[in-house]
């Protein structure tokens, strides 16, 4: 979608128009802009009702506002950040890609492995960690757009297949010599505060939100999300434009491994799963704010910070290990249930 | 069929009576105290322009809606608005059969009734496929439908298929016709020769005593049908002809409350012929926009077909003839296996590829039969849908000029009469009348060289399709050539200089002039006579 924020406000145009001529063209009422406007702000409202929440309460005032903690929390969650970007790519065009946790891991594993196993270079390593991803990414555009494949089960499968590539290529041990010191410690630096990598996170989201909402491109992604057909007879290269998120999406997985590594210094042979869900949840929660009912940039990383601070007031407060998962879970099926009611309210009333 | 002069209908005739019914949707009043009077053993049609209230009032009785006041009478019951639902409505007898059959097309007809009614089970439990099908067998014989029951619904033609969810919904009616049978747009999808067959059906079912409320609006299949008339305009019931005899004119003049004959409403509105401009397409007229020759491929078999600068030509046929075909051939979505389609007038420069972004680029336009599943998005603003044939003029390198597409999309809502909330209302809120008319806005703000229309007013309610004749007409005024496929004859009369006919994949008769007449064009559209041409293509596909 094309608007952000304050844009969306303002639908009538005020001059321009003629005045006397009866326009069929009403203007939205107040009441509902409000509405409008509380629907796309809900979430960041949310957001900002829970850090004042565990920033008073007792048991986590202490430790949850303090800069160390946000320096750590947006660390740690930069990963699944970039790989939640990822996942909105395809979905907005109305494709699942089940895979990008798994090639997030396999370009985590690949990078560190071929500075370890092959004594490649850092540059070269994290090249063809990202371009793997971006190459997984097409065959899946491929499998999905040329021969039609169900993208749930074709992008599981791969998920699948490449969790056991994973495991095969190192041997089920995790890669922690041989990689070049100069990317954890990119991972580890500080900017002006902040983690670096929140950085690369801050200008993905810019530039996701560019191309989604500021380019033709972006815009004909939502006309396929909508309808297919007729977007293929509106002139949209239907197929051509699936296939690129497919591949956009891939190889921004790729970054996400190799900042995944920067980040934990080694690689595990894991398959991604565990990135793979607070990402999706993440995104649909996303769906539900900035422009309602639709996946965008914004809103997804309002989303990721959503669950992220949640989840650490909670753990700061002392509840036990399975808090997380639990409103992890619970956040996803709110959204779901609540872009689902979004999508509803919008619909069809004829006389 | 009674005696249509038993004014009024006696208080025992009456199975159904709706009175003062109002529903409100936020500041729309979409039924203000509306009434509806339905006598057994009759056909009566609801009828009125898209935003009347007429498909509020079949979803109130469905229960789908709960109306804010009237009453609803039924059966010797009787409810308050707030009482009514859809359990009361089908204890009372109302059976729905909506424009979406609710058919599984897979599945054979005897499972369709199955799934609806239950399956006869055997002793042990298990489905007796005996029983069923003995039943559904009986049923398919009732209602003249010539299919066994394990047929499946996909291979009946479309008119059976009406005809399987008509008996589907009234499987449990006894001989004492109990039943009130409310048909919501049977025929809107269906052509011609198949609503004709589907009406003849449900009128033999009247005049063995069933009682049918039918929405619809196709005006002339109404008047061939119905005892009755309720007609709505904004909510209100401003007509109830009980066994009166009215001709089309008369329910028009009643839907848009203009007595007589009016501009912009009258016969062009309705189809009726009117006036066509008459130029004869000489050879050395205008210059020749699309030259179609030889073209095979799918139903088509060698069809050839000229349209000039300014020229509207109309493209009939029964379904299977290829009108649907032909246009997405020339559109670059359909690749002929043999055969040219040259445009000629594009923008100098412009891409003369035969793909549908090379044909949208050398100013071809096309306007969908399946306006909800190939033209429209749902979902997405309506600034969105009039956006999406002119995106990449309002991108910049710092993002879209967002401000100047609104206001664009304002003014081609006004310019086109489009009711819609605002620019940014999603485009199903709009009504089907003015979906159409984006649709076609979104095209014409192009300016086409060539638009191409399939079945541009299905489904669209009588204001709005005076609009979009008139749309066309002054599309064509400016030069643009116009090719519309349609299988209502008087619309093709009505807006076209001259029309063909294809049958087997051919162009078998060419109309103009005074010639153009829906009359005509019925015959030679049905004639069963073989089409003199060049011999079908070798390798061509069924």
């Amino acid at each position: 979608m094309t608007l952000t924020n304050t844009e969306h406000l303002d639908t009538s145009d005020g001059n321009g128009s003629d005045a006397s001529a009866p326009s069929p063209v009403a203007a939205p009422t107040p009441s509902s802009r409000l509405k409008g406007f509380a629907e796309r702000n809900a979430l960041l409202a949310l957001l900002l009702a829970v850090i004042t929440f565990f920033a008073v309460y007792p048991e986590s005032s202490a430790t949850f506002f303090t800069s160390q903690n946000a320096s750590v929390l947006l660390g740690n969650q930069s990963v699944v950040a970039l790989l939640a970007l990822a996942v909105i790519l395809p979905l907005v065009t109305g494709y699942f890609d089940f895979s990008l946790g798994a090639i997030a891991a396999t370009s985590s594993v690949l990078t560190a492995g071929l500075m370890s196993f092959h004594d490649l270079p850092l540059g070269l390593a994290v090249a063809v960690g990202v371009g793997v991803g971006a190459v997984i990414g097409g065959i899946n555009g491929l499998l999905v757009t040329r021969f039609g494949l169900n993208s749930f089960v074709t992008t599981l499968g791969m998920a699948t297949l490449l969790g056991g590539l994973i495991q095969w290529y190192t041997g089920g041990q995790t890669i922690l010599a041989g990689i070049d010191p100069a990317l954890p410690r990119f991972g580890g630096s500080t900017w002006l505060g902040l983690p670096r990598v929140v950085f690369v996170v801050l200008i993905t989201t810019v530039a996701l939100w560019y191309l989604l909402a500021q380019t033709p491109f972006g815009r004909s992604l939502y006309a396929i999300g909508s309808n297919p057909r007729s977007a293929r007879l509106v002139g949209i290269r239907v197929e051509r434009s699936v296939w690129t998120t497919f591949v956009l999406a891939g190889a921004l997985a790729g970054v996400t491994g190799v900042l995944q590594l920067a980040r934990a210094g080694s690689a595990t042979a894991d398959n991604g799963t565990s990135l793979l869900f607070p990402a999706l949840a993440a995104a649909f929660l996303g769906a539900t704010a900035v422009v309602p009912g639709f996946f965008n940039a914004v809103g997804t990383i309002i989303g990721v910070l959503f669950v992220s601070v949640a989840v650490s007031g909670l753990t700061l407060s002392g509840a036990s290990a399975w808090a997380s998962p639990v409103f992890n879970g619970a956040a996803l099926l709110v959204a779901v249930g609540l872009s689902h009611y979004l999508g509803r309210h919008r619909g069809v009333r004829t006389g | 069929m009674t005696s249509t002069e038993s004014l009024p209908a006696s208080a025992t005739d009456v199975v159904l009576r709706i009175a003062g019914m109002t529903k409100r949707f936020g500041a729309t009043l979409a039924l203000d105290a509306a009434d509806l009077t339905l006598r057994q053993g009759t056909v009566h049609a609801l009828v009125g322009g898209n935003g009347c209230g007429k498909s509020t009032t079949i979803k109130v009785l469905a229960g789908v809606h709960r109306a804010d006041a009237g009453r609803i009478e039924m059966a010797g019951s009787s409810w308050s608005a707030a009482e009514y639902d859809a359990r009361a409505g089908r204890a009372a007898g109302l059976r729905f059969v909506h424009q979406d059959l609710g058919l599984f097309p897979e599945l054979s007809i005897a499972e369709n009734v199955a799934l609806d009614a239950g399956y006869p089970r055997g002793a042990t439990g298990r489905v007796s496929w005996t029983a069923l099908h003995r039943r559904v067998a009986g049923l398919l014989a009732d209602y003249e439908i010539d299919a066994s029951p394990a047929t499946p619904v996909a291979a009946l033609r479309p008119a059976q298929r009406t005809l399987v969810a008509i008996a589907r919904a009234l499987q449990d009616q006894e001989d004492d016709r109990h039943l009130v049978l409310v048909l919501d747009e049977p025929t809107a999808t269906l052509p011609q020769h198949e609503s004709q067959l589907l009406l003849d059906a449900v009128r033999r079912r009247a005049d063995h005593g069933q009682t049918v409320l039918m929405v619809s609006h196709r005006m002339p299949e109404v008047l061939s049908v119905s005892d009755d008339f309720t007609v709505f305009r904004d909510g209100r019931s401003v007509a109830s002809l009980v066994g009166a005899r009215p001709t089309e004119r008369d329910l028009v003049a009643h839907m848009t409350g203009i007595a007589g004959n009016p501009p912009g409403t009258g016969p062009a509105a309705t189809g009726d012929a009117s006036a066509a401009s008459g130029t004869p397409a000489g050879t050395d007229g205008p210059e020749v926009v699309l030259d179609v020759s030889g073209v095979s491929g799918g139903p088509l078999r060698g069809v050839d077909l000229q349209v000039r600068r300014g020229e509207i030509v109309g493209v009939t046929g029964l379904v299977g003839s290829g009108r649907t075909s032909l246009l997405k051939t020339v559109f670059g979505e359909h690749t002929p296996i043999a055969g040219s389609v040259r445009i000629a007038a594009g923008p100098p420069g412009a891409s003369t590829a035969a793909t549908v972004a090379g044909r949208i680029a050398g100013g071809v336009a096309y306007v969908p039969e399946d306006r909800g599943g190939e033209a429209a998005f749902a979902d997405l603003t309506v600034r969105d849908n009039l956006s999406a044939t002119v995106v990449r003029r309002y991108w910049r390198p710092w993002g879209m000029a967002a401000r100047r597409e609104r206001v664009d999309a304002a003014a081609l809502l006004r310019s086109h009469t489009i009711k819609a909330p605002s620019t940014e209302a999603p485009f199903a809120a709009l009504s089907g009348g003015n979906q159409q008319k984006a649709i076609l806005a979104r095209w014409l703000r192009r300016e086409p060289a060539l638009l191409l229309l399939d079945e541009p007013t299905q489904g669209v309610d009588v204001m709005s399709r005076a609009d979009i004749y008139r749309i066309v007409r002054e599309t064509a005024g400016r030069g643009c050539a116009v090719l519309v496929a349609s299988s209502d004859q008087l619309e093709l009369c009505g807006l076209c200089d001259r029309v063909l006919v294809l049958r087997d994949g051919r162009v078998a008769a060419e109309l103009s002039g005074p010639e153009l007449t829906a009359d005509r064009l019925t015959a030679l559209t049905q004639s069963t006579e073989p089409v003199a041409g060049p011999a079908p293509a070798p390798g061509e596909r069924r």
